[in-house]
């Protein structure tokens, strides 16, 4: 211990390391890693913070800034909000008018859900312990939503079902045998089919045997039922358009082209105002279902222009070598093409996904019922919570906000999971 | 099934009113020997008088040439001269405007069937590999006799393996095409064109996309495969490799066939002035 050796000098190059024992040389930036936290601090907020006259005076002006935003927001938050317009309206903000007594519906469905969740993660990706911690708390946001006067506890037992399910689910799918890429094939195609048949299965939760009836779908719940149709119908709508407007027949061209123009020349709410008024008279008398139609629709114009940019960004020598290995024009579009062309789209497709969730608020004004955002404006309306209107809206926007970042967080992890074969 | 029938039977079956035109029915085997091996060989590509226009450019212009079964063929030429175009009339990437074209004793022409069949019996290799970035390196050689030929799962993923073996890298079978060199990729095209089990093999300037170091390994498969009896039409840049390897070069510029020959014939006493100007550049 008394005599350390010498410490090597750096002038001298090192010598090459003998054959067969490697010796490891960090380089620089590693070596810094190995100093003190303190001194590593000092170096990170030199170097981010304060690296030369100009980042100092940006870095002063701006933490000025976020400090006066920041000390609004907690004097807000904390002091001046009343959020009792918040907790004692949840039900109204989730489920409006939907029956109370019936609320078990709700809750089953979510359980349902969560497991079909699970299902998917295990079959197409892995749960990360980041997931993990959205997972739970998202679901914790849920219990907050639902729980009302005595039944909190009922809430949260039904939110570990849910939970729970959800990890069933995804342990299900890993402990099946699937070594092989055609039992693989065979789960995907399964729970993709779980997948499509999740809607109906919602929806006869919720409504069979004297459940809620659609009128009474509503508030938040309503949100969750459309922007879901929405964003898968308007995908199965885009991809024969996509295809169609990349046709060299000339009719279907058009009619692709004419189709795509036409629905995206008018704003949502006139289509939607079409499925009030004229819908009704073609399809039948409940709005809901109208308003599905309309968001597919509306939907499916767009995202099928995205595709196309897909579609046209993969190189032509795809094509060919598909042909030149004997695919037919189906099989090649099929196996080759369409699988690349929705990955380099997926980016614009969840940005579309992401707005038909929240343009699915513009159906209150159809639906003259009470849905989410009316309902904070009913909640509003009550005399005692005049003065909290602006708590109510923050609220709505913090729910909207919640899923639409889930939304893109899904969005990054598809495209990783998707990624593996990029050029 | 179409195999006791000469490729003249079924022009003279097939010639539509179209072709009757510039029909010049051809006895057997007329095509030159240029390689004593080649003696009995059938003529496995008859293109009689072809003509491609791309809108007012003329890319090939009465392009005749025979080739016979196990023969090598290696098109040289200057960039544009219509080379390229001429291999991908031969599986129909694209269309000829003009002329006949028979491949294996399957006229070319507008029907989807005698297409499929054409293009089952060739296979082709692109100066961009042209893999499919999405599917393993084992399933972008599956794919086609899995789909076209409907050949079960795992005598497939077995040929593939077989195939990969044979181009030196099946270590490689499950990764995908990006983590792959040029040279490796080039030669899972090839394999991949192999999985087919075709009678002819089209090469589109295999080399031009590698690195130099590459190059060596990618001809060296094609060498193997010129050896093991394969009929192959190789554009390249690669004069070593048309020197040892082929049996037969041909010259095209500006979409005609301007001179062919034996390697020998080329490299000590070309004919055309364009053929050794070319030569004199490139050499």
């Amino acid at each position: 211990m008394s005599e350390l050796p010498p410490i090597p000098r750096p002038e001298q190059a090192p010598l090459p390391p003998p054959p067969g024992q490697r010796r490891i040389v960090l380089p620089p930036h590693r070596q810094r890693a190995r100093r003190p936290w303190s001194v590593r601090a000092r170096e990170w907020i030199r170097r981010n913070l304060f690296p030369s006259p100009g980042g100092t005076l940006l870095t002063l002006l701006s933490a000025g800034v976020m400090g006066i935003m920041l000390a609004g927001v907690i004097w807000f938050v904390f002091f001046d909000a009343n959020w009792n317009v918040i907790t004692a309206n949840r039900w109204l903000l989730f489920a409006g008018s939907f029956p109370r007594e019936e609320a078990w519906r709700l809750w089953t469905s979510i359980a349902v859900v969560m497991f079909l969740i699970g299902l998917a993660y295990g079959t197409w990706s892995s749960l990360g312990r980041r997931d993990t911690l959205f997972v739970v708390l998202t679901g914790a946001f849920v219990i907050f939503l639902m729980a009302h006067g005595g039944a909190s506890i009922w809430s949260s037992i039904w939110f570990l079902v849910a939970i729970g399910l959800l990890y069933v689910g995804y342990y299900l799918t890993i402990w099946m045998p699937r070594e092989t890429s055609t039992r693989r094939a065979w789960q995907q195609r399964i729970v993709g089919g779980l997948l499509a048949l999740s809607l109906p299965i919602v929806l006869i939760v919720l409504m069979a045997n004297g459940g809620a009836t659609t009128r009474q779908f509503d508030g938040f719940v309503l949100n969750l039922i459309l922007a879901p149709v929405g964003i898968v119908g308007g995908l199965v709508v885009a991809i024969p358009l996509a295809l169609g407007r990349a046709s060299t027949m000339r009719t279907i061209k058009w009619t692709c082209t004419a189709y795509i123009e036409i629905v995206r020349g008018a704003p949502l709410l006139g289509w939607l105002f079409v499925a009030l008024f004229i819908l009704t008279d073609v399809i039948g008398d409940n709005l809901i279902i109208n308003t599905m139609v309309v968001l597919a629709v509306f939907t499916g114009a767009y995202m099928a222009e995205y595709i196309r940019g897909g579609l046209q960004a993969l190189p032509s020598g795809q094509y060919e070598a598909a042909q030149a290995v004997g695919l037919t024009k189906l099989q090649s579009m099929q196996l080759i093409i369409l699988p690349q062309a929705l990955r380099i789209s997926i980016p614009p497709i969840v940005g579309q996904a992401i707005a038909i969730w929240k343009d699915t608020t513009l159906v209150t004004i159809i639906l003259t019922l009470r849905e989410l955002k009316g309902n904070a404006d009913s909640a509003i309306a009550q005399s005692e919570f005049i003065p909290d209107r602006i708590e109510a809206y923050v609220f709505v926007a913090v729910v909207f906000w919640v899923v639409a970042f889930m939304m893109s967080r899904v969005s990054q992890r598809l495209e990783r999971a998707q990624g593996i074969g990029e050029r | 099934m179409t195999d006791e029938l000469t490729p003249v039977d079924i022009i003279a079956e097939s010639a539509g009113p179209k072709e009757a035109a510039v029909a010049q029915p051809a006895a057997n085997g007329e095509g030159e020997v240029y390689s004593p091996r080649l003696a009995g060989s059938k003529d496995i590509i008859v293109t009689e008088h072809v003509d491609k226009w791309f809108g007012d450019f003329q890319a090939l212009d009465d392009v005749s040439l025979r080739i016979k079964e196990h023969e090598i063929v290696v098109i040289l030429g200057p960039s544009g001269s219509g080379k390229s175009t001429y291999i991908r009339c031969l599986n129909r990437l694209e269309e000829h405007d003009a002329g006949r074209i028979v491949i294996d004793g399957i006229e070319m022409n507008e029907d989807v069937r005698a297409m499929a069949a054409i293009r089952s019996e060739v296979g082709m290799v692109f100066q961009q590999f042209n893999l499919f970035p999405h599917l393993s390196v084992l399933s972008n050689i599956t794919l086609g006799p899995q789909k076209v030929r409907h050949m079960p799962k795992l005598e497939a993923e077995a040929l593939a393996m077989q195939l990969l073996e044979r181009v030196g890298i099946p270590e490689q079978a499950d990764k995908f095409p990006s983590q792959l060199s040029g040279g490796q990729q080039q030669r899972v095209a090839i394999a991949r064109a192999l999985a087919m089990q075709p009678k002819i093999m089209l090469f589109d300037e295999p080399t031009s996309a590698l690195d130099p170091e590459m190059i060596k390994e990618v001809l060296d498969v094609m060498q193997e495969l010129a050896e093991s009896g394969m009929t192959m039409i190789v554009v390249t840049h690669e004069m070593g490799f048309a020197r040892e390897v082929a049996d037969r070069l041909v010259f095209f510029d500006e979409g005609a066939l301007v001179e062919q020959g034996t390697p020998e014939h080329f490299f000590t006493n070309p004919r055309e002035e364009r053929t050794k100007l070319f030569l004199s550049q490139i050499l």
